[in-house]
């Protein structure tokens, strides 16, 4: 017993950092696995109070920002209206699309806090759960992809940002329909990688990317980026720089969209599988 | 005593408040993140018992995880650090050995001493912080650039404001 006490008492210091160790790395590797943690959500009520506060001091700064894409927001939607009413004669046109269109359900929300400065970024949204985000749910920006819900408390809600590591997106190339996925290599705020796109194809530069809409989380051309270069490494594959239309550093007003049959897909990809 | 606490508590949370507000923000080509917050375990006094710097450290780390929403990323580097300090400042120490009730700081034991010291342990924050965050190997020589380069701007940062601190 006493040399048990004496091994400890010489120890100690190593004991504590074992344990505190410990606690860190048992944090990290569960708070890798965002979405599970009460903890973290938890955690994330606390501050997410403070960082409200920050945001909100923050969001007077782009006021002005924010009052022109407004404008050229209502402009546009105007104009969509217009164009709407123009053409609701020619039913069957909207009705094929509408129908698509019933598939996913629209709405708003704004980022309330938001980094781009690390190697998994992630947002948190100023709904949650009540307003009835869940998760998996796709965010868009009024410019493109954003990224996906993984976490949801009553509240509040964190999404993963495209420039995340751990994203990877299907997507494909507007012009010839050739898809491949899209990840962040963590080097550039405003660049993505699309992979897999096989090297017999023509790629061109400028040509818009889109989602495919295979996840069943997002829709089927939302748009993500332009091709601003390519190369051919060793492989296969072409290695495709994305230009991505959504700034992340401003990203402020974001939709986000929950596709209602996601669970009959589901369901019918995993007879087959 | 009890002055020399309100004190660090105030180190504390300025450099905790100068980390969330102003560094965790800045967006500069993403190699660019110095994390100062570290500072505070370099200031604590020479004769700190090690189990209470572990425990300081410890919640440094955390608090800042709180704020940056990544649990135990902040609080495992900073635990190292705090850990491998004594070591550090006995292999440093000057001829004479450390003057007790000192801090470490620039003004007792100057510079050249001030610098290596902070190089040393910022760097092991970083190397630890950086890696622990891709949790890969795959990318090594860019994890170890993007540790250069922020360790880089931390020491130049924490140099600058030891600098000043002379002055109060």
């Amino acid at each position: 017993m006493r040399s048990l006490l004496n091994f400890l008492l010489k120890f100690n210091n190593l004991i504590i950092f074992i344990v505190l160790e410990g606690v860190s790395l048992f944090l990290l590797a569960n708070g890798n696995n965002y979405h599970n943690t009460r903890f973290v959500t938890g955690l994330r009520g606390l501050t997410t109070g403070i960082d409200r506060r920050i945001s909100n001091a923050r969001s007077y700064f782009h006021l002005r920002e924010v009052n022109q894409q407004l404008a050229a927001e209502n402009i546009d939607l105007r104009n969509r209206l217009e164009h709407y009413a123009r053409e609701e004669n020619s039913v069957f046109f909207w009705v094929t699309d509408s129908v698509y269109k019933q598939q996913y359900q629209h709405t708003s929300a704004v980022v309330i806090e938001n980094s781009i400065n690390k190697q998994k970024n992630f947002f948190t949204l100023n709904k949650g759960k009540r307003q009835g985000i869940r998760i998996d749910m796709a965010v868009i920006s009024e410019d493109g992809v954003a990224g996906m819900i993984v976490g949801v408390s009553n509240n509040f809600s964190v999404a993963m940002s495209l420039l995340n590591l751990d994203f990877k997106l299907s997507s494909r190339m507007k012009s010839n329909g050739y898809f491949g996925s899209l990840t962040w290599d963590g080097k550039n705020p405003h660049e993505a990688i699309l992979n897999d796109i096989p090297q017999h194809v023509t790629v061109s530069i400028g040509d818009t990317v889109e989602t495919t809409g295979y996840s069943a989380i997002f829709p089927e051309g939302i748009k993500i980026g332009v091709v601003s270069s390519y190369k051919k490494p060793g492989g296969d594959f072409y290695r495709i720089t994305v230009r991505l239309f959504t700034d992340f550093r401003k990203l402020h007003f974001v939709d986000v969209i929950g596709n209602l049959k996601k669970g009959e897909l589901l369901e019918l990809q995993n007879q087959y599988q | 005593m009890i002055n020399s606490i309100i004190r660090y508590f105030l180190i504390f949370l300025f450099l905790v408040l100068i980390q969330i507000l102003v560094l965790n923000n800045i967006q500069f080509s993403g190699y660019v993140n110095p994390y100062v917050y570290i500072m505070f375990i370099l200031l604590l006094p020479v004769e700190i018992p090690s189990w209470l710097l572990l425990l300081l450290s410890f919640a440094l780390g955390l608090t800042i995880d709180l704020f940056s929403g990544s649990p135990g990323m902040h609080s495992s580097a900073t635990l190292l650090a705090g850990f491998v300090r004594p070591y550090v400042l006995r292999l440093i120490a000057p001829r004479d050995g450390y003057e007790s009730g000192s801090e470490p700081s620039m003004q007792a034991y100057g510079f050249r001493w001030f610098l290596t010291y902070t190089v040393i342990i910022v760097l092991i924050h970083h190397t630890a912080l950086f890696y622990l965050e891709v949790f890969r190997l795959s990318g090594f020589f860019r994890t170890f650039a993007r540790v250069l380069i922020s360790s880089f701007f931390s020491i130049s940062f924490i140099l600058f404001l030891e600098y000043y601190r002379k002055g109060k």
